[in-house]
């Protein structure tokens, strides 16, 4: 059912295959943090590593300010270059387009986690609370386990503002598959010819500066400098002050 | 302005964005987009093992807003937590907070034991005892109350049995408890949350708070409420705010001295000046009123007041006038009032923001009144009344203690109806209230209450409290004062009838053990049980009658199997089963709404107020002149047209602007503004203001670690022009001081504030709490504790937690609502002082005492109440005396 190989055969678009994707509509993120909670205790995820995250953005100046979220996670690329990159196997994209680790062949080399554009991977601490994989690198799933039995992943069930939508977008009846192909929609980085599949509605909200920008703010910097202080070698996501 | 208009995008990012799209000339449909294939909900499987995990639904009380829960479970484990997809308001879904949730659970720092000390009040040093020891010996220290009681035939001392909550979920359980005692001594917390707005609302149209039909609205006007962080209902309230705004096009303003994530997603945001709001919602009515945008029909059909009555009312209440004193420019005042009363359907929501000011009750009232003088009131897309459903207490049901407690509703303020929590050491010191057995439940107001050193004072004083019990299974703040420990369980283990009206559709839920409590630990209602039955022995005294439950779930049966509808779907059994009733439908896969078995979106019923009184009640009923239907002395409807509507809960059956209780005591029957001292304050100095945010509730959250990585410390937020003319930088140290004290924490620089006002999170700074909130967590586990995360103790990553505010924010009562006002502290914000170090707090007691003197000035007896309500048509010499 999973086919294990270096190469990623793209699945965008090919009849009869499904290829998992997901909308995330700005318009409709409030930016309340249940995705992360939620996917932090699907996964066990533990401190100091995330699977989805969503970063918080003050623009403007009093009194005509906003403030702008941009959730993020895997963008389970149709050319993902972390399986492109991966020396052993470990990477690999499932048919239906989920990329996934196969934890047993990762020797944690990182490789992967360089070749991501996205800082969508990270590699487990030595301790969790339950769950005994340990020292390997991990990400986002697309909650496949979920999907395979017909759910929808754990951060598009809890989302309150119905801003994360999932489905197959090779289908073209799918409601993903209709968004892309009627709505203006965006992904990130696409000039580096992942093909990403994690699509936003209102790019205008997107901001793309704060994606993976520097922390501006003493207290979003002190929580960045305590971070790397703590943890070599991966890549803080940014806080939310 | 908000960040749904249209805004420029700056394409240099380190990330491009590139379009992907599309059919050209797209643009977003008014459609949902949110349709999905897959199941949304209600099953989950384990990442690891593929396993399907056990699915138990509970009732959420991560906060209060009790959405509906279903756990998930491996091997014995609560693992995950989602939305329960039959509850009706929460529609499978639950914020932060609520996924966190189980993490209580889990918790290291747990207690696991009831515990005795054996140190000092606070040293920290406990000998383990068993529930059969702790409840025997609580039972003895409240038998000799009962006792000492009698032996002095004085039924007041029976108050000397107090119990304090700030989470009472237990249906009924803690008043028949107390009751059963003989005692009337308990204390809410509501006065520190929202009260105000409560008794702002109740004498107007009768229950404490709206419901806002988000969804089908087209315009909402919200007064310093944080609907998509923290207000009530947040869960249920966001999801369909969203749907309104996305959907429906709504428009959101936004009134608030802080850029809240509510706020930064309006339309349009306005930092009034704090405490100001109700000048703003007086001036719309002045605008809405004098500009006939007003629904005369039911200003004439379902309201105490005429249009002539209000137009005289308001004519003060100009848009100019709002203007001076908030700071909101006129133009838009009146723009706004004017967008609100043409587009229909519009509503107003407010919490915290307005009502927790002195005289909050008139800010409520005020903007309560938009929506009335609009006709928005219990229409599709408007301003609704909240639905609620009840269950029935176990019989027999013991009355009320034969005393009035002074402490549990302080005669001062008479119209109070969520009573004045905040008082009650003030009042103990003082010698007006005596105590002998304190005890606390879900309650930390060493932490959470306004200048928190006063409770530590007190309740570390044995000649003031002789005996406290804590029922918390955490080590707060609070909790490490007491004397014994009886812990209960969490809220994923123990049981508890609900009901909150967090949406249109009223349901029933429960909370039941989703897994056998840990470690053989008790919960409360089993304690409640075995302390009555060694209390009252052989039934002698009268109090065991009221808890002769075979098991706690036996108690459950008493309240649901006797519901009519519910009891043939099963009562209690269903409840487990389902973990709420009832059910409206299913959330469809293509809009996200309720439909019914047809497909069709379930609509909600509007216009209760308007439901037909019976012909048989009308039988012998009179109908007066003015429409009035009365019967045995007393309003029960109201006749329109020829119909016979049962009303609002008022009185009158009415919606009463005017408020008769109010003048009683001196205060303005209608709706006000009034300019508090904080408006006068000096050129330097600024208002303190705290908040919460949308991972955290007031006190309880900080232990849970996927929200304390979010959200862990809370710097002062202070616009950069105040902080250029103050000499600070963004990160810099800063003493913050009130006339109670100082703290010492760190300037966070952001545009989303008034510059007059300095913003805390409450959410953090925690001095007890366990040791991940307190970052102690490289410390051993204490012997009481569960232990056992090694994700806490070698993964945390932050180092700072943050500087608590409520020590040096001053008690300051509403004298109306008896609210706290929170949000009228002035400080003073400088430069840290030479050897000032991050988290140093110095607050007085003393300091604290002379504000209690000052608020009782404001109480409807008080000099200053008087000279602040010259306008009220009232005999000065001739108020009710306390207590009558």
């Amino acid at each position: 059912m999973t086919s294990l190989g270096l190469q990623a055969d793209p699945s965008y678009g090919v009849p009869g295959k499904k290829r998992w994707a997901m909308v995330v509509d700005l318009r409709r993120c409030i930016g309340c943090m249940a995705c992360v909670a939620a996917c932090k205790a699907e996964y066990d995820v533990p401190l100091g590593v995330w699977r989805t995250t969503v970063r918080v953005k003050d623009t403007g100046t009093f009194p005509n300010t906003r403030r702008n979220f941009m959730p993020r996670l895997c963008n389970h690329c149709d050319n993902p270059p972390c399986v492109r990159n991966c020396p052993t196997g470990a990477t690999y994209k499932h048919e239906e387009g989920f990329v996934l680790q196969h934890f047993e062949r990762c020797i944690g080399c990182r490789t992967c986690i360089a070749a991501c554009p996205y800082n969508a991977r990270f590699m487990l601490p030595r301790n969790r609370t339950r769950v005994g994989v340990n020292s390997v690198i991990d990400k986002c799933t697309f909650c496949e386990h979920r999907v395979s039995q017909g759910l929808v992943p754990a951060c598009v069930q809890t989302c309150i503002g119905r801003s994360r939508i999932f489905g197959d977008v090779n289908d073209p009846n799918s409601e993903v598959a209709k968004i892309v192909a009627t709505q203006k929609t965006t992904t990130l980085k696409p000039e580096k010819g992942t093909r990403p599949q994690v699509y936003y509605i209102k790019p205008d909200r997107v901001g793309t500066e704060q994606i993976l920008s520097a922390p501006e703010s003493y207290a979003a910097r002190s929580d960045a400098e305590a971070f790397y202080r703590h943890n070599n070698g991966s890549r803080f996501y940014g806080g939310t002050l | 302005m908000g960040h749904i208009g249209n805004i420029k995008t700056n394409r240099r990012g380190f990330l491009k964005l590139g379009a992907t799209a599309s059919a050209v000339g797209a643009t977003l449909a008014s459609t949902r987009l949110v349709a999905m294939e897959q199941e949304l909900g209600g099953a989950d499987f384990s990442a690891v093992t593929g396993e399907k995990r056990t699915a138990v639904p509970y009732t959420c009380m991560a906060c209060n807003i009790e959405d509906g829960g279903v756990a998930m479970v491996e091997n014995g484990r609560i693992v995950k937590l989602e939305g329960n997809m039959d509850h009706p308001n929460t529609r499978g879904k639950l914020c932060a907070k609520g996924n966190a949730g189980f993490l209580h659970v889990y918790d290291p720092d747990r207690i696991m034991s009831p515990l005795l000390r054996t140190g000092k009040r606070g040293e920290g040093k406990w000998k383990r005892i068993s529930y059969d020891e702790a409840t025997s010996l609580l039972s003895e220290k409240l038998r000799a109350v009962i006792d000492r009681s009698r032996a002095a035939n004085d039924p007041s001392i029976l108050n000397e049995t107090v119990i304090k909550w700030g989470r009472n979920r237990t249906g009924g359980g803690i008043d028949r408890f107390m009751h059963a005692l003989g005692s009337n001594a308990m204390l809410n917390h509501t006065n520190i949350c929202e009260s105000s707005k409560k008794v702002g609302l109740e004498p107007s149209w009768g229950p404490d708070i709206e419901s806002c039909d988000w969804e089908n609205t087209k315009y909402i006007l919200n007064f310093g409420s944080n609907i998509l962080e923290s207000a009530y209902f947040m869960n249920p309230n966001a999801q369909r705010l969203v749907d309104g705004v996305v959907d429906n096009k709504a428009k959101i303003v936004s009134f608030d001295v802080r850029m809240s994530n509510t706020a930064g997603y309006s339309h349009e945001w306005f930092a009034p000046y704090p405490g100001t709001d109700s000048a703003i919602a007086l001036a719309m009515a002045h605008v809405i009123m004098t500009e006939g945008l007003h629904d005369a029909e039911f200003i004439r059909d379902w309201t105490n007041v005429t249009e002539a009555q209000l137009l005289a009312h308001l004519a003060p209440f100009t848009p100019e006038f709002a203007e001076q004193e908030s700071g909101v420019p006129a133009k838009d005042i009146r723009r706004i009032a004017r967008e609100f009363a043409t587009t229909k359907p519009a509503t107003t929501f407010s919490y915290r923001g307005p009502c927790k000011h002195l005289w909050g009750a008139y800010q409520e009232a005020a903007i309560h009144m938009l929506n009335v003088i609009t006709g928005n009131i219990e229409k599709r897309g408007g301003y609704c009344l909240p639905r609620g459903m009840g269950w029935p207490q176990p019989s027999p049901n013991p009355p009320k203690g034969p005393v009035p407690s002074i402490i549990a509703a302080p005669p001062l303020y008479p119209l109070a109806s969520h009573h004045v929590s905040t008082n009650a050491p003030y009042m103990i010191m003082r010698g007006e209230a005596k105590v002998s057995v304190w005890m606390y439940y879900y309650d930390n107001p060493v932490y959470s209450y306004p200048s928190s050193h006063v409770w530590n004072a007190f309740l570390r004083d044995e000649s003031l409290v002789p005996f406290s019990v804590a029922f918390s299974c955490f080590m707060s703040e609070s909790t490490e004062l007491a004397d014994l420990i009886i812990p209960d369980v969490t809220y994923l283990e123990r049981h508890d009838p609900e009901s909150m009206p967090s949406g249109l559709f009223p349901c029933l839920s429960i909370r039941q053990p989703v897994i056998k409590p840990l470690g053989g630990t008790q919960e409360f209602r089993q304690s409640l049980i075995d302390i009555i039955h060694k209390v009252d022995p052989d039934g002698a005294l009268g109090a065991r009658k009221y808890f002769e439950f075979d098991s706690v779930e036996d108690w459950m049966r008493q309240h649901f199997d006797s519901i009519p509808g519910l009891k043939e779907e099963g009562g209690w059994d269903h409840m487990k089963k389902v973990g709420v009733w009832p059910t409206y439908g299913t959330v469809s896969k293509d809009n996200g709404k309720l439909i019914d078995d047809n497909g069709e979106v379930v609509v909600a019923e509007y216009g209760l107020h308007a439901a037909e009184i019976p012909a048989a009640t009308m039988a012998s009923a009179v109908v007066e002149p003015d429409g009035s239907i009365t019967k045995d002395g007393a309003t029960i409807g109201v006749q329109i047209d020829g119909k016979n509507h049962t009303g609002f809960g008022t009185p009158s059956r009415r919606i009463e602007l005017y408020k008769e209780s109010f003048r009683k005591y001196g205060f303005n029957p209608l709706p006000v503004y009034k300019r508090l001292p904080s408006r006068d304050k000096k050129p330097g100095e600024m208002i303190l203001t705290t908040f919460k945010v949308n991972v955290h509730t007031q006190s309880r959250t900080a232990s849970l670690k996927y929200l304390a990585e979010i959200y862990h410390k809370n710097p002062a937020w202070i616009s950069p022009a105040r902080a250029k003319a103050l000499g600070i930088a963004d990160g810099d140290l800063v003493r913050i001081t009130s006339a109670v004290g100082y703290m010492v924490t760190r300037a966070h620089l952001t545009e989303g504030i008034h510059p007059e006002v300095v913003a805390i999170s409450t959410a953090c700074g925690h001095s007890a709490y366990g040791r991940l909130a307190t970052l102690k967590h490289k410390e051993a586990d204490a012997e009481w504790a569960l232990g056992g995360d090694p994700d806490i103790t070698n993964n945390v990553w932050w180092d700072d937690k943050g500087v608590h505010p409520n020590p040096i924010i001053r008690l300051s009562l509403d004298p109306i609502g008896g609210s706290q006002a929170w949000y009228d502290t002035v400080v003073t914000v400088s430069p840290a002082q030479p050897g000032d170090k991050y988290g140093d707090t110095k607050v007085s007691v003393e300091a604290s005492m002379k504000d209690y003197d000052e608020a009782l000035r404001y109480a409807y007896t008080g000099d200053l109440h008087r000279a602040a309500h010259q306008e009220v048509d009232v005999d000065w010499n001739a108020l009710p005396r306390p207590g009558h």
